[in-house]
C-alpha cells in the first residue's frame, strides 16, 4: 500500500483528497438541506423527519463517524496545503493584484475553511451534543434562534459556507480532471447555483425560525 | 595556405556515405573517456550535446542564458525545409540542393549542401519522434507550405513558432541526457577564451556570470555553436545576448573567419523609432503576399498616407519588377527599400521606412479575410507602434536578420584549429551569400544531430590526444588575459556606456556595410571603427564590479569583440569586388541594378586569419568548384 | 514614429537586492521624458544608462529576445506578472499603456523555488529540473520512423501545440498565490500525453515530474486560475485538468509506483 501513500502524498494527491472529501460534504449538505427544509412544513413535519432519521440507528452512527473521518482528512490536508503554500512564497509581494483568475471564494478558501470548522463545532455543540432527553430538538432550535446573536452568527456562517462552496464546487471538478470545454461552463454555473441554494436555503432557516417564534 | 575542405571524392550522392564509412570509429567502451565541450544551446548546440551524449561521450554544455531553452533559435517563425516530397509536387533531394545552391548565389559548397538536403528528411523524422507538434492535415499527416518563394511545398511548421518547437525538442533530448548524468549543463557562463594546447583545442575558459569568477574546463574536443554576428549592426532581429565574442576568440586563436561580409537583411521589419530602440521586430514575409509597398512620388512629402493621392504614390517594386512585384526575394526587396529612402522618399519620423499598404487587399477581400490571415501580425504591429494597420498603412524597413558568414570549417565541420568544431549559424558553410527561408533550422539540426556525431568520432579516433588538465599553464594564461581585460574595462571609468558605443558602431555598420556597400564607404567605415575603438578604450563607462551579476560588463566585452569584428567585416566586403546575395557592392550591378557576380575571380570562400591587434588579417582562399550545377544569373523581372 | 508620440514622466519603484542572501528594498526613481513608443524594457535601459552615468549601479534584469518568445524576461509590474496587458511578456509591454505621472512598482518573481540572484533576476533552474525529470520522449537520434508513420489527428496536434507554446518564463509561478508550477508542468505533460509519441512513457513521466515539482519547493495548486490569466501564451488550465487525469491514471492504474 506504499504506492497509495506515495500517490496521495503529492500535491495532486492532496488536492484529490480535498476534492473527494469536499464532494462528500456537498452531498451531505444537500441531504442536510432537504431535511432542514421540513421546518417550513411546521413543527410536526420536522419532528417526524428527525424521528425517521434517528430510526435509522446504526446507519447514522456509521455516517457520523464517516463524516468525522472526512472532516479530519479535509481539515488536516487543507491546513497542510495552507502551510506549504505560505511557505512556498517566503517574501510576499509589496503590491499584488488579481489578474483575473481569482474570485472571493478562491482567495479565501483556507480562511473560510477555518471559520466553517469553528462553526461546525459550535453547531454540533448547539444541536448535537445537547441534552435531548428534556427537550425536543425542535424546542432546542427555537430556543436558540430566539437569541438574535445566534441568528446573526448562523446567517454569517452560512454566507461563509456559500463562499467556500462557490469555489469548491467547480474546483473539485477541475481537480478530478473533469474540465471539458463543453461541460465546464455548466459546472461553473451549477457551482454558483449550489452555493446560492445553500446560502438561501440554510441562511433563511434561522431567520424564519426567529420570526416564527 | 589554402584551407583544405576535405571534401570526399566520388559522385555527390555518395560523398557522405563514403565519408561515414571512411571515418574512424571510437570503440563504444572508450567513448565515455572522451570529454567534449559544447558552447551554446541553440538548435545546433542542444542537438549536438544530446546526440553526442547518446553515443556515450561525456559532454559539458555551456550557455549564456539561465537555461538552455532560451537560445535565439527559439525565435525562428517560418519553418524548416525537408525534401520529403510528401506533397507529390516534384520535390527531391536534388531540387532542394539546387534551390539552396542557387539561393546562396553560387557561393557555397556543393558537397555540404547536398549532404544537408539528404539529412533534411531525417531531421523531420527525428523531431516528430521527439513529440514536436508540427502542423497536420485533416488526415493526420504532416502539413507543408511553400515558403520563401520556393516552387514546391517543402516547409514543415508549427504555427509561427517552428523554431521554438524544434528547439524545445532538442532541449528535451538534452534534458534527458542531463538527467542521466551524461551531459553536465553549465548555464549563465560566457566563454572568455578557447585553450589550444599542442595545436589542438583542449578546453575553454568561462566566466560565471553570477559570481564573476573564471573557470577552466578541459576537453578532448570543443564544439562552438554560438550563433551569428548580426548584432554588429546593433539594431537587428537578434536577441540582445547574441554576440560574436566566442567565435572571435577562436579566430584570434587561429581559426579562420570565412565570408564575414555575407549578412542577410530581412525586408519586413518594424522600423526603428528612436535612439532608445534596442531591437527590431521581424514581421512575417507572408505580409508581402497581400500588402503593396509604396513611397510618396515626391521626396520630402510629409503628408499622412491617406492624404497622398494614388497618382502621387510610387509602387516601386510593382513598377520595377512587373512579374514578381511585391514578392521579389529578400535581398532585392531590402535593397530597393534602402534605395528609395536614401533618395529621400522614405517615410516616418526618421525617413527610413516605406509603406506596406493593405487598403486594396481589405477593399478586395474584406477585413475579415485579412484578419484571418494576418490577425496576429497586425496585433503585434499595433502593440509595438500604436497604429492600426487596418486603417493606416504599415511602415516597414529592412533589418539585419541572419549572417551567412562565420568560422571557416571543413566538410567535417572542423575549423582550422584541430579539435575545434563549429556548428549552426556560427559556421559559414551552407548558405553561401544568401540564405533561403526555412533553411537555418535545417542546417542547425543537421549539424548537431547528424553530422557532428560522426565527424567528431573520426577526429577523436584518428588523433593522439595527450592527457591535459586544467592546471596546464595555457588555462592560467587564458584566465589571466581575461582578467586583465576585465580590469581594464572596469578601470576606464569614462563617460560612454557600452550600449552607447555599440549604438554608434551599429550606425556605422548599417550605413557603410549594410545592404549596399561601396569602396569609399567601406574604407571610411574602417577608419570610423578604429576611431570608435580608440574611444572605447579611453571613454568607456562600466558601472559596478566583476564580483557579481553585471550585464554592463558583459556587454562591454561583447562590444569590444564587435568593434574588432566590424573591421574584419568591412575588410572582407572590400576584398570581394563583386556583388552576390547579401553582399551588394554598388560598383558591381547589372544595368537593371541587380547584383552582378564575378564568377571568374570571386567564385571562392574568403577565409581570414588573425595576425594581431590592429594588423590586417591574412587572406586565404578556398576555391568553390561546381560540378553539378551550372552557374546562372538570378533574375526576377 | 507617429504624430501622437508623447513623453511621460513616471515614478518607478523598483526592487533592488544586492545578491541572493541580501535584504532587498523598493527604490524610488523619478524617470522623465519617456517616449510612449518605448517598450517597458527599453524604458529600463534608459533608466540604467542614467544610473550608470550618475555613478550608480544599473537595475539588473533578465532579457533576451525582446519579442516574447525566449521566456527570459519577466517581472511583476504593479502587482501583475508581465504587467497589465494580457497575453504578452514584459518585453512586449509598451509605455503607451501608462499615463503621465503614474507610479510603477516593479518586483521580481517571488517564490521559494525562484531565489533572487540580483535585483529583478531570479534563478529559475527548478523549471529545468522538472523537465529533466521526465519532460521528454526517450528517443535517441537515428532510427526514428518516417514522420508520416505516426499520424496525429489535426485537432490533437493543435491542442498539443497550445500546450507546447509554453515559454518557461515562470509567470505562472509568480502569479500563483501559492507559487505553484502546475501550469508549467501541465503544459509539458499535456503536450506529450496528447501525442502518440508521448504515450509509452506517460505514466512514468507524470509521476516523476510531479514529484520533482513538489521536491523543488513549489506550492500546491488550488485552482485560483491566476496562472492562466497572466500566461503570455494564454495556456489554459484545462491542461492542468489533463495533468490531474494523467496523474490519477498513473498513480492508481499503472504499474509504476
Amino acid at each position: 500500500m506504499n504506492w497509495l501513500f506515495r500517490t496521495l502524498r503529492t500535491s495532486i494527491g492532496k488536492k484529490l483528497m480535498m476534492a473527494v472529501t469536499g464532494l462528500c460534504f456537498i452531498c451531505f449538505l444537500i441531504v442536510h438541506l432537504i431535511g432542514n427544509l421540513t421546518i417550513y412544513g411546521g413543527k410536526d413535519l420536522f419532528i417526524s423527519y428527525v424521528e425517521h432519521l434517528h430510526a435509522l440507528g446504526p446507519i447514522i452512527t456509521v455516517a457520523e463517524w464517516g463524516l468525522l473521518t472526512l472532516a479530519l482528512i479535509h481539515v488536516a490536508t487543507g491546513l497542510t496545503l495552507f502551510y506549504q503554500n505560505l511557505r512556498a512564497r517566503p517574501l510576499r509581494y509589496k503590491t499584488s493584484k488579481w489578474a483575473g483568475g481569482r474570485s472571493i471564494g478562491s482567495a479565501t478558501m483556507p480562511y473560510t475553511g477555518v471559520l466553517i470548522l469553528g462553526f461546525v463545532i459550535l453547531h454540533l455543540f448547539n444541536f448535537h451534543f445537547v441534552d435531548k432527553e428534556n427537550a425536543s430538538i425542535f424546542q432546542i432550535i427555537t430556543t436558540a434562534f430566539a437569541n438574535p446573536a445566534y441568528v446573526i452568527i448562523y446567517v454569517a456562517a452560512i454566507v461563509v459556507v456559500a463562499i467556500h462552496v462557490s469555489h469548491g464546487f467547480w474546483s473539485l471538478f477541475q481537480t478530478i480532471g473533469a474540465n471539458h470545454p463543453k461541460y465546464m461552463p455548466i459546472v461553473q454555473t451549477l457551482g454558483l447555483l449550489v452555493s446560492l441554494v445553500f446560502g438561501i436555503g440554510f441562511g433563511l432557516i434561522p431567520v424564519y425560525i426567529s420570526i416564527m417564534v | 595556405m589554402q584551407p583544405d575542405a576535405k571534401i570526399p571524392g566520388g559522385p555527390i550522392q555518395e560523398k557522405w556515405d563514403r565519408h561515414r564509412f571512411e571515418l574512424k570509429l571510437v570503440n563504444p567502451a572508450n567513448k565515455r573517456k572522451f570529454k567534449i565541450i559544447v558552447v551554446g544551446t541553440g538548435l545546433a548546440g542542444s542537438s549536438a550535446s544530446a546526440s553526442l551524449a547518446e553515443l556515450g561521450y561525456f559532454v559539458k554544455t555551456f550557455c549564456i542564458q539561465d537555461s538552455p531553452r532560451r537560445a535565439h533559435s527559439i525565435a525562428a517563425q517560418g519553418g524548416i525545409n525537408a525534401a520529403k516530397n510528401y506533397q507529390n509536387d516534384g520535390d527531391s533531394i536534388w531540387r532542394l540542393f539546387y534551390d539552396t545552391v542557387k539561393g546562396g548565389d553560387f557561393r557555397s559548397r556543393e558537397a555540404n549542401i547536398y549532404r544537408l538536403s539528404q539529412l533534411s528528411e531525417n531531421i523531420i523524422d527525428q523531431c516528430v519522434a521527439q513529440g514536436v507538434p508540427f502542423a497536420r492535415d485533416y488526415g493526420g499527416l504532416l502539413a507543408n507550405r511553400s515558403f520563401g518563394g520556393a516552387q514546391v511545398s517543402r516547409t514543415f511548421y508549427a504555427r509561427g513558432q517552428t523554431g521554438q518547437q524544434l528547439l524545445l525538442g532538442a532541449y528535451s533530448s538534452l534534458s534527458r541526457q542531463i538527467a542521466d548524468g551524461k551531459v553536465q549543463m553549465v548555464p549563465r557562463r560566457e566563454m572568455t577564451d578557447i585553450v589550444v594546447i599542442n595545436g589542438q583545442a583542449r578546453g575553454i575558459v568561462v566566466r560565471n556570470l553570477i559570481t564573476g569568477e573564471h573557470e577552466s574546463h578541459e576537453a578532448d574536443a570543443v564544439v562552438l555553436a554560438t550563433g551569428g554576428y548580426g548584432n554588429v549592426f546593433y539594431l537587428s532581429t537578434n536577441a540582445t545576448s547574441c554576440n560574436v565574442e566566442a567565435c572571435f576568440k577562436a579566430y584570434k586563436k587561429g581559426a579562420f573567419f570565412a565570408n564575414p561580409c555575407y549578412t542577410q537583411i530581412h525586408p519586413t521589419c518594424i522600423p526603428h523609432s528612436g535612439d532608445y530602440q534596442s531591437k527590431l521586430t521581424l514581421m512575417s514575409e507572408s505580409l508581402r503576399n497581400d500588402g503593396r509597398v509604396w513611397v510618396p512620388a515626391h521626396s520630402g512629402d510629409t503628408r499622412r498616407p491617406h492624404d497622398i493621392p494614388e497618382s502621387e504614390r510610387n509602387y516601386y517594386l510593382e513598377n520595377k519588377y512587373p512579374s514578381f512585384g511585391n514578392l521579389v526575394p529578400r535581398d532585392v526587396a531590402s535593397l530597393n527599400a534602402k534605395d528609395q529612402c536614401d533618395a529621400g522618399y522614405g517615410v516616418g519620423p526618421t525617413g527610413y521606412a516605406v509603406y506596406l499598404d493593405f487598403a486594396d487587399a481589405i477593399h478586395r477581400d474584406g477585413k475579415e479575410v485579412i484578419q484571418k490571415k494576418y490577425g496576429n501580425l497586425f496585433d503585434m504591429y499595433e502593440n509595438i507602434t500604436g497604429e492600426d494597420p487596418y486603417k493606416t498603412p504599415m511602415m516597414i524597413y529592412p533589418a539585419s536578420h541572419y549572417t551567412m558568414g562565420g568560422l571557416w570549417v571543413d566538410y567535417n565541420l572542423m575549423s582550422t584549429i584541430p579539435g575545434l568544431f563549429v556548428l549552426g549559424e556560427a559556421n559559414f558553410s551552407d548558405h553561401g551569400a544568401n540564405r533561403l527561408g526555412a533553411s537555418a533550422l535545417m542546417q542547425g539540426l543537421a549539424d548537431g544531430y547528424f553530422i557532428i556525431p560522426y565527424t567528431i568520432g573520426g577526429y577523436l579516433a584518428g588523433n593522439s590526444l595527450p592527457d591535459v588538465n586544467t592546471s596546464h599553464p595555457a588555462f592560467k594564461e587564458a584566465i589571466g588575459e581575461s582578467q586583465n581585460r576585465i580590469e581594464k574595462l572596469l578601470s576606464i571609468r569614462g563617460n560612454r556606456t557600452a550600449d552607447d558605443i555599440h549604438r554608434e558602431l551599429g550606425q556605422i555598420m548599417r550605413h557603410y556595410c549594410g545592404m549596399a556597400r561601396n569602396e569609399n564607404g567601406l574604407n571610411k567605415s574602417i577608419q570610423l571603427i578604429r576611431n570608435l575603438r580608440d574611444e572605447f578604450w579611453q571613454n568607456l563607462l562600466v558601472p559596478g564590479s566583476d564580483k557579481d551579476y553585471n550585464l554592463s560588463l558583459q556587454k562591454a566585452g561583447r562590444v569590444d569583440a564587435f568593434l574588432e569584428f566590424g573591421e574584419l567585416l568591412a575588410i572582407d566586403a572590400l576584398a570581394r569586388k563583386e556583388s552576390c546575395g547579401g553582399h551588394f557592392n554598388e560598383a558591381y550591378q547589372t544595368e537593371e541594378g541587380e547584383a552582378k557576380r564575378d564568377d571568374e575571380n570571386f567564385c571562392h570562400v574568403s577565409a581570414w586569419e588573425y595576425k594581431g591587434y590592429g594588423q590586417k588579417p591574412e587572406f586565404h582562399m578556398e576555391p568553390l568548384v561546381f560540378e553539378n550545377v551550372e552557374l546562372t544569373q538570378r533574375s526576377y523581372k | 514614429m507617429t504624430p501622437e508620440t508623447k513623453t511621460i514622466t513616471i515614478t518607478l519603484k523598483v526592487w533592488r537586492q544586492k545578491g541572493p542572501g541580501a535584504k532587498g528594498k523598493l527604490e524610488t526613481i523619478q524617470v522623465k521624458d519617456i517616449s510612449t513608443h518605448m517598450s517597458f524594457l527599453e524604458m529600463l535601459d534608459v533608466v540604467n544608462e542614467d544610473l550608470a552615468k550618475n555613478g550608480k549601479e544599473p537595475i539588473e534584469f533578465d532579457n533576451d529576445c525582446r519579442e516574447g518568445i525566449c521566456g527570459m524576461c519577466g517581472a511583476v509590474v504593479n502587482g501583475i506578472a508581465h504587467g497589465p496587458k494580457k497575453g504578452m511578456t514584459l518585453c512586449q509591454l509598451h509605455m503607451r499603456k501608462f499615463n503621465d505621472g503614474d507610479t510603477i512598482i516593479v518586483e521580481p518573481w517571488r517564490a521559494r523555488a525562484f531565489p533572487v540572484i540580483k535585483d529583478l533576476i531570479v534563478d529559475r533552474s527548478a523549471l529545468d529540473k522538472i523537465i529533466q525529470s521526465g519532460g521528454y520522449v526517450s528517443v535517441n537520434v537515428g532510427g526514428s520512423p518516417d514522420g508520416n508513420a505516426i499520424p496525429v489527428p489535426q485537432e490533437i496536434a493543435e491542442k498539443a501545440m497550445d500546450a507546447a507554446a509554453c515559454i518557461g518564463c515562470g509567470a505562472c509561478v509568480a502569479a500563483c498565490p501559492n507559487a505553484s508550477a502546475m501550469l508549467f508542468i501541465s503544459a509539458k505533460v499535456s503536450q506529450l500525453a496528447l501525442l502518440p509519441q508521448g504515450k509509452p512513457e506517460a505514466a512514468k513521466r507524470v509521476l516523476e515530474m510531479l514529484r520533482k515539482m513538489d521536491e523543488c519547493d513549489f506550492g500546491n495548486c488550488s485552482n485560483e486560475r491566476e496562472c492562466e490569466a497572466v500566461c503570455p501564451k494564454e495556456i489554459s488550465i484545462t491542461h492542468i485538468a489533463r495533468l490531474n487525469r494523467e496523474y490519477f491514471k498513473a498513480g492508481f492504474f499503472s504499474e509504476f509506483k
